[in-house]
């Protein structure tokens, strides 16, 4: 008898052993393959100066002594260089943190009274003003660049207002500047700082206010001493959230950045790409993820316990501002703050469809040839970006699903925290890691497509996760035992059970995979294979080119792509962007 | 904790919530890992064996019905998940298909009269089309019950199966369930928290408290001889009091007043139940032993009967009588003359 237990329980082992188990070191493997080993290896690689080949090391007893002996090398070196005065990278860096604080400073500024409109007052076409007010952050940065350049650039249609209208001549300011990045940041970046103030200016107690202004206050100082300060952590996050942004952006600098301006994106891939300098990308790669990890971290825990994004409890009644004399204002100055990404695009549209635009207010004449030339020449680019969307997107799911599951149904923190580590890691820095680490055999995949995929999948995993959580978060535990006692395994239940449940999310996150994936620039630019150029990719070519006609309907494509894709995901999950 | 549940047996495991009832169910269900004792289901040890291979059916609390799929898919999932690991190839891609999608394929004949045969007991079969959503709570309750009846499972667990019910949907569904039961003679252990239920639908009760049984028996028994005054207090509603032995079957109550008794007990301090239903009112004094005087504090009327709170020196006796026409009806500030007879002074 006992012996027939032990063979049981010894079968029993084996069987619980099987599908869900070998899943959940399958999702491990996947993020410590192609997550964790490169950015160890580029820490690695930051203080040896050379190439490190950690795969290498388990296979081929050579390749690990040379690994040693190069580790032996280690030292600060490179780091010591990187803060003695005058050092490129120094420079870079101090150039790329300037960037990023004016940046949200003023979009901070910029944004308070539109976020007051929207909280508090009855400002006419409200509506509109909040599409227009999201609109900007799906589109592609480096072609709200190159926008910026058609308008502001010396031939720009603005500059020739400008001049004709003042007599003067010369663009109004150089567009590749400083200025340039800063003012196609602020103008494209602004709606992820705008929706969680706007949440924040609703959230924020009304009876204190209301209590303020029985006590006689005035509503400027009630606004002033009281809205205001219990708004500000909303406004601190979202400060610390457009650094992040800016901070890791890298279609503005590469476009605008004129030589002598140094930003630690644009120096990182100019060492990768032009001189394969192993040790200077290694170490701007790790200052790159720990100043982004660093202000993640603050912009979490500012909004610790503060959850802008949903509204809970009871919904209390917001009496509007509706006088003429705050409303009409606030109006006029949140549609001056739009019309300039709206005019962005817009320049971009007339573009191309433009026969030949000069020094002008207008194109000579209209035509639709750009859009026959890239329909016939570039239908590769446009292929491929659908493979390789498609091809993150099927990634995604299996892992985010899988994720979610391990998460929501067994606790797995380590795991969620893993899953979440892209969120720090700019595009430029993974592109270099992942170069870094699958340049040589026994794995190499540099210049392959798949590598590309997967590098899109890890970028993009975070949203997707937080996407299949939400859903795999709303099916009650016992719906999942009820097809287990029904006599499914953990494994069949996943697929058949929790699966459709979590449809909504999964095609609400995979909608939006392949929007970002259509826009991504960085990872593009850094790994993608010319045979495997994608739409951004041929974009951002020919703008570099100067062929501005086709990227621009290339661009107006790609928009037009993500526009309703995006819309269709908001439908999907019922809610706005931000 | 050692439980005996007989083949074709209807048994309770009543207690208040968090005393474990519900997690002795799901370890016979397989969801919890024991640690030590065995768990047989039959002839077979069931402690090794994975909760998807133990054949128990069970009915959640929640119903824990599958939103995406009908009426006809809930109950057919087992069947379809059985074809999809046991059938021949063919049988497993097309089964599988199913599962994914009501589009992908008709039922074969065998499973879907199953289905509907399942369906047919719980009175459901011109539902099978609906989606579960649609169902009322009754409904989704068979649906569940189907579903886990048409496994042909080895037991039948219920958790709480109708506490999502509103009261008059309780009293039918209680006797659907019991009528259910007893035709296809399936072993069934219920798990509640209201002693009505596992009183009226019961063969045998195990009532539960921190994790351990203080008594198995049947209702009868149950109610008449509880072992201890948490069983006689959770089972119907009851008088209890401290009491001292003061003679031959005689006992002190509260300090107040003296009653006889069959009962024995060893000790000189007892704990004393008597049911409210078990003492008579009288209209007279009428001296004799068990008669007391007490004055009634609060007179409640439930339509079949009345409930009396009566002051007996300091102690409160609670009467219930059940209401005729024509028995005289007290009011507070009344007096009144109880009999409790000797053997309804129930010694713990």
């Amino acid at each position: 008898m006992k012996e027939k237990h032990n063979k049981t329980r010894r079968f029993q082992r084996l069987k619980n052993w099987d599908s869900l188990k070998l899943l959940k070191y399958a999702v491990i493997g996947f993020f410590a393959l192609f997550l964790m080993i490169p950015l160890l290896s580029v820490f690695i690689v930051s203080f040896t100066g050379e190439p490190v080949n950690l795969f290498g090391s388990f296979v081929n007893p050579e390749i690990l002594s040379t690994n040693i002996e190069r580790l032996s090398n280690a030292s600060f070196e490179h780091y010591a260089n990187l803060f003695s005065s005058g050092s490129v990278y120094l420079s870079a860096l101090n150039n790329s943190l300037l960037l990023s604080i004016l940046v949200s400073v003023i979009v901070i500024v910029m944004c308070l009274p539109i976020a007051y409109a929207f909280a508090r007052t009855a400002m006419p076409f409200k509506k509109t003003l909040a599409a227009l007010c999201t609109m900007p952050i799906i589109v592609p940065t480096f072609i709200s660049a190159a926008g910026f350049i058609i308008m502001f650039g010396r031939t720009g249609w603005v500059t020739h207002v400008f001049n004709t209208m003042l007599g003067t001549e010369g663009a109004i300011f150089n567009v590749y500047s400083m200025l340039g990045i800063i003012l196609v940041q602020v103008f494209f970046f602004f709606p992820f700082a705008l929706w969680p103030m706007v949440a924040a200016f609703k959230i924020a107690d009304l009876s204190v206010e209301e209590a303020s202004r029985n006590l006689g206050a005035k509503s400027w100082s009630t606004m002033v001493f009281v809205t205001l300060p219990l708004a500000l952590p909303g406004m601190i996050s979202s400060a610390l959230l457009i650094f992040t942004v800016s901070f890791s952006d890298f279609g503005t600098p590469i476009i605008l950045a004129p030589d002598g301006l140094n930003l630690i994106v644009v120096q990182a891939y100019r060492e990768i790409s032009g001189f394969f300098n192993w040790a200077g990308a290694s170490i701007l790669t790790v200052i790159m993820v720990i100043v982004a990890a660093i202000f993640f971290w603050l912009q979490r825990l500012a909004t610790k316990g503060k959850d802008y994004g949903t509204v809970s409890g009871k919904p209390k009644k917001v009496k509007l501002n509706a006088k003429k004399a705050v409303t009409l204002p606030l109006f006029t100055y949140t549609s001056l703050v739009v019309l300039l990404p709206v005019l962005t695009v817009f320049s971009v549209f007339i573009q191309s469809i433009a026969t030949t635009w000069g020094r002008d207010l207008l194109p000579r004449g209209f035509t639709l040839d750009h859009y026959a030339t890239i329909f016939t020449r570039s239908t590769d680019n446009i292929m491929n970006s659908i493979i390789l969307a498609s091809g993150a997107l099927v990634i995604s799911v299996i892992v985010a699903t899988l994720v979610s599951y391990f998460v929501v149904r067994q606790n797995a923190t380590k795991l969620d925290f893993i899953a979440s580590i892209p969120l720090v890691v700019p595009g430029i820095a993974l592109g270099i890691a992942f170069i870094q680490t699958f340049n040589t055999a026994p794995l190499q995949l540099t210049g392959t497509a798949f590598l590309l995929i997967v590098a899109y999948a890890i970028r993009r995993m975070p949203y997707m996760i937080r996407s299949t959580m939400g859903s795999m978060m709303a099916i009650r535990s016992d719906i999942e035992e009820a097809s287990v006692n029904l006599g499914a395994s953990r494994l069949l239940t996943l697929t058949t059970i929790v699966g459709p449940l979590m449809l909504p999310g999964i095609v609400a996150g995979s909608i939006l995979v392949f929007v970002t994936v259509i826009k991504e620039t960085s990872v593009t630019i850094l790994l993608a294979p010319s045979e495997w150029a994608p739409m951004s990719l041929m974009v951002f070519q020919n703008i570099l080119r100067g062929q501005m006609y086709t990227a621009s309907a290339m661009a107006i494509l790609i928009i037009g792509v993500v526009l309703i894709l995006q819309l269709v995901a908001n439908r999907l999950t019922k809610n706005s962007l931000y | 904790m050692d439980l005996n549940i007989r083949e074709g047996e209807f048994y309770a495991l009543l207690g208040p919530s968090g005393c474990g009832k519900t997690t002795t169910m799901r370890c016979i269900a397989g969801f919890e890992d024991i640690t030590e004792g065995d768990i047989y289901i039959g002839e077979q040890r069931v402690n090794d064996v994975a909760a998807n291979r133990r054949n128990c059916g069970m009915v959640f609390q929640s119903y824990a019905l599958f939103p995406h799929y009908n009426v006809f898919e809930n109950v057919a999932y087992s069947l379809t998940v059985r074809d999809l690991y046991r059938g021949s190839y063919g049988k497993r891609v097309k089964s599988f298909a199913r599962l994914m999608s009501r589009k992908l394929g008709k039922p074969p004949k065998e499973l879907y009269q199953k289905v509907m045969d399942a369906l047919q007991t719980v009175e459901l079969n011109h539902l099978a089309e609906r989606g579960v959503g649609e169902l009322s709570g009754g409904q989704q309750q068979r649906v569940a019950l189907a579903r886990a009846l048409v496994m042909e499972p080895a037991v039948l667990l219920m958790d709480e199966p109708l506490s999502n019910l509103d009261k008059k949907l309780r009293n039918t569904m209680r006797t659907t369930i019991r009528n259910i039961q007893q035709e296809i003679g399936i072993t069934t252990i219920f798990v509640t928290h209201d002693q009505e239920e596992a009183m009226s639908m019961a063969d045998r009760i195990a009532v539960m408290k921190d994790g351990e049984i203080v008594q198995q028996a049947t209702p009868t028994e149950l109610y008449g001889k509880p072992l201890t005054p948490f069983v006689a207090d959770f089972v119907g509603s009851s008088n209890l009091y401290d009491a001292t032995v003061i003679g031959e079957r005689q006992v002190k109550i509260n300090d107040q007043f003296v009653v006889h008794t069959n009962g024995v007990t060893a000790s000189n301090e007892a704990k004393v139940l008597i049911r409210p239903e078990g003492i008579k009112i009288l209209r007279e004094r009428h001296e004799s032993t068990n008669v007391i005087e007490g004055q009634v504090t609060m007179s409640t009327y439930f339509g079949p009967n009345i409930r009396y709170d009566v002051n007996v020196g300091e102690a409160t006796v609670v009467v219930e009588q059940e209401f005729e026409p024509g028995i005289p009806v007290y009011d507070q500030g009344d007096h009144l003359f109880l009999h409790i007879p000797e053997e309804r002074v129930l010694l713990l």
